[in-house]
């Protein structure tokens, strides 16, 4: 249904090499110099897609993805490479823009229908749905340009989800309207899905990607980096986001508490075996080993770890003089383990805080936000805050209801 | 008025009249070139939104001037009423002439278009093309004003045949002349062939630039 073969796409026009060599030289400027070029958008796409499938796309910003779909809506076209499409293409990129301030709700639905190539007479025989949907009443036939921005986007959206057609490009347009429009966006997208249309989605929520979408794709700086199921799209899209962060927090901690008094140097993960790790699977136990000096003697050196989630809640914190570390410190350069031998932390991002303190006076000596970012993924699809078991059953119980144990 | 001063020839007709006819169609060619430029532009939100073919904002542009053609094209009759100029069947030749002088227009104007949408001196470069291009057009002065040994050159510019045509057949009752029109239509359909396949293809990249 969808093909797309060896497409690289940089914004601008593809000048051929022969006219850029000769503007180059009539202007004086040195070939070759790719200062004036910007950087390719997209490497080297290949995909197929099957009729029916949902896709869903992630990626951090700037990777790539808004482009991808409007090189498949035809908006722009690519650089190199081609793009095949079969069956009408309906794009909800930026639902507001086309509309007519002048005319009125009515006018506008007709004008916005044209544009989407639907013929008269279909666009007259929906608009009564999309009159309904819009919920926008006496206003349907006043001019726009009075409207409320959440009236615009009512009616941008109501046009925009009552078309048929066989493809549809979504293009993170759910972010627009309040819960119960973004509702019943998503009851729509659904009812779109089971007709059979081929659905994209951009979206940074990851709970509407598992919901609507059965495969994923990670794009990163133009490429795909990673395709499967939904979830391991986005598995592999938070390791992605932690392993930059990391990057970004060896040497500079967000924020610090120190007094000279002791040092922290650098800090790691390692599983059961010592080894390293840079990601955690879903209760598999771990630990957390600190590499710091302490510079004072310390009669009960106490350290604490907090493990913060994505959303900053702190999800765990273990202080070592509550779990049984009650060794003296002599100055010196030492390594703290923390080792979890049951893991119940749910899929996700999480960072480490680590602090040192004197247990006798409570005084803090180091305190280090951020000393440590890592990913825990699993094959769960549910997210939340505390993993761990639970039991289901089903009990099936006779026809007539007995309502006296409840 | 300016006659008074240059003393322009005018093939025996009333100036006022042998200028008007002229300018119907002249202005119509002026106004819808400069209404295609921004044509793009103004439409950016569209394009951006959804695929469809581009000519579309530029052929609005030529068809909204088209009413004030009409529009002119009604006082300008009313002219011909009152200096009793009678006319014959060459008034058939209007609707062919209606149409060269919309091709030209259109030739022209997709081609600022396209370009101006890229670089926007194109767009301001416009009133200063068309500008000159009414001196090399028999508007304000007659066809036979140009010396003989020129003719043929200034025949290349595919608002004569339009121009010409238009005065022989409103105010003169006669054809338009075969060798301006002739080569009117070559060339338009010549500036034709090369500006629509140009547009075609910039118009991929508009949302690019937008």
């Amino acid at each position: 249904m969808i093909r797309i073969e060896g497409l690289w796409k940089r914004y601008g026009l593809p000048v051929p090499e022969i006219l850029r060599r000769g503007w180059n030289l009539l202007t004086n400027r040195k070939t070759g110099s790719k200062a004036e070029d910007g950087p390719w958008a997209l490497k080297d796409i290949n995909l197929e897609i099957h009729k029916g499938e949902t896709i869903g796309i992630v990626g951090r910003n700037g990777a790539g993805k808004s482009t991808l779909l409007k090189v498949l809506a035809g908006v722009t076209g690519p650089t190199r490479g081609r793009v095949e499409i079969h069956g009408r293409i309906f794009p909800m990129i930026e639902l507001n823009a086309g509309l007519n301030m002048e005319l009125t709700g009515r006018e506008n639905v007709r004008l916005l229908g044209a544009v989407m190539g639907l013929s008269r007479r279909e666009i007259e025989s929906k608009l009564p749905e999309i009159e309904d949907f819009t919920e926008l009443g006496a206003w349907f036939d006043r001019p726009v340009r009075m409207y409320s921005s959440g009236m615009l986007a009512r009616l941008g959206f109501g046009v925009a989800v009552n078309i048929e057609s066989e493809v549809i490009l979504i293009d993170e347009t759910f972010a627009v309207g309040d819960l119960k429009f973004q509702n019943k966006s998503l009851a729509r997208v659904k009812e779109l899905r089971e007709s059979g249309a081929t659905v994209l989605l951009v979206s940074h929520s990851l709970e509407t990607l598992q919901f609507v979408a059965r495969r994923g794709i990670l794009l990163e700086e133009g490429s795909v980096v990673a395709t499967g199921s939904a979830l391991e799209a986005i598995n592999a899209y938070e390791t992605l986001v932690f392993r930059s962060e990391k990057e970004r927090l060896e040497h500079r901690a967000r924020s610090r508490i120190t007094s000279e008094e002791a040092n922290i140097y650098s800090a790691r993960l390692y599983g059961d075996d010592g080894q390293t790790l840079t990601e955690i699977r879903s209760g598999a136990p771990f630990g957390i080993e600190v590499d710091l000096r302490l510079n004072r003697p310390l009669q009960r050196p106490m350290f604490s770890i907090g493990i913060l989630n994505a959303q900053g809640i702190l999800c765990k914190w273990n202080i070592s003089q509550e779990d049984g570390l009650a060794e003296p410190g002599p100055p010196s350069r030492y390594l703290v383990r923390a080792w979890y031998p049951e893991n119940y932390l749910m899929n996700g991002a999480y960072e480490i805080h680590f602090a040192v303190r004197d247990g006798a006076s409570f005084e803090t000596l180091e305190r280090l936000a951020g000393v440590l970012s890592f990913a825990v993924i699993g094959p769960n699809r549910a997210r939340g805050i505390v993993a761990g078991p639970c039991k289901w059953e089903l009990l099936p119980i006779g026809d007539e209801v007995q309502s006296g144990d409840l | 008025m300016l006659r008074g001063f240059v003393n322009i020839p005018s093939d025996g007709l009333p100036y006022v009249l042998f200028s008007y006819a002229a300018l119907v169609p002249w202005t119509f060619f002026t106004n819808s070139v400069a209404a295609c430029g921004p044509s793009i532009m103004t439409n950016a939100e569209i394009i951006k939104k959804i695929a469809l073919p581009r000519e579309v904002f530029p052929l609005a542009a030529v068809a909204a001037t088209a009413f004030d053609f009409f529009m002119s094209g009604i006082i300008l009759a009313g002219m011909m009423i009152w200096f009793k100029v009678s006319v014959g069947l060459a008034l058939l030749w209007l609707p062919v002439l209606t149409v060269l002088m919309i091709t030209v227009s259109f030739a022209v104007g997709i081609l600022i278009a396209a370009l101006g949408t890229f670089r926007k001196d194109f767009i301001f470069a416009t009133p200063f093309l068309t500008q000159a291009w009414l001196f090399v057009t028999p508007v304000i002065y007659p066809l036979s004003t140009v010396p003989e040994q020129w003719q043929s050159v200034y025949m290349l510019n595919p608002m004569v045949g339009v121009i010409e045509g238009f005065r022989n057949v409103l105010l003169k009752a006669s054809p338009p002349p075969a060798d301006a029109l002739g080569m009117s239509i070559v060339v338009t359909a010549a500036l034709l062939a090369i500006s629509w396949p140009v547009f075609r293809w910039l118009s991929g990249y508009f949302a690019d630039v937008l």
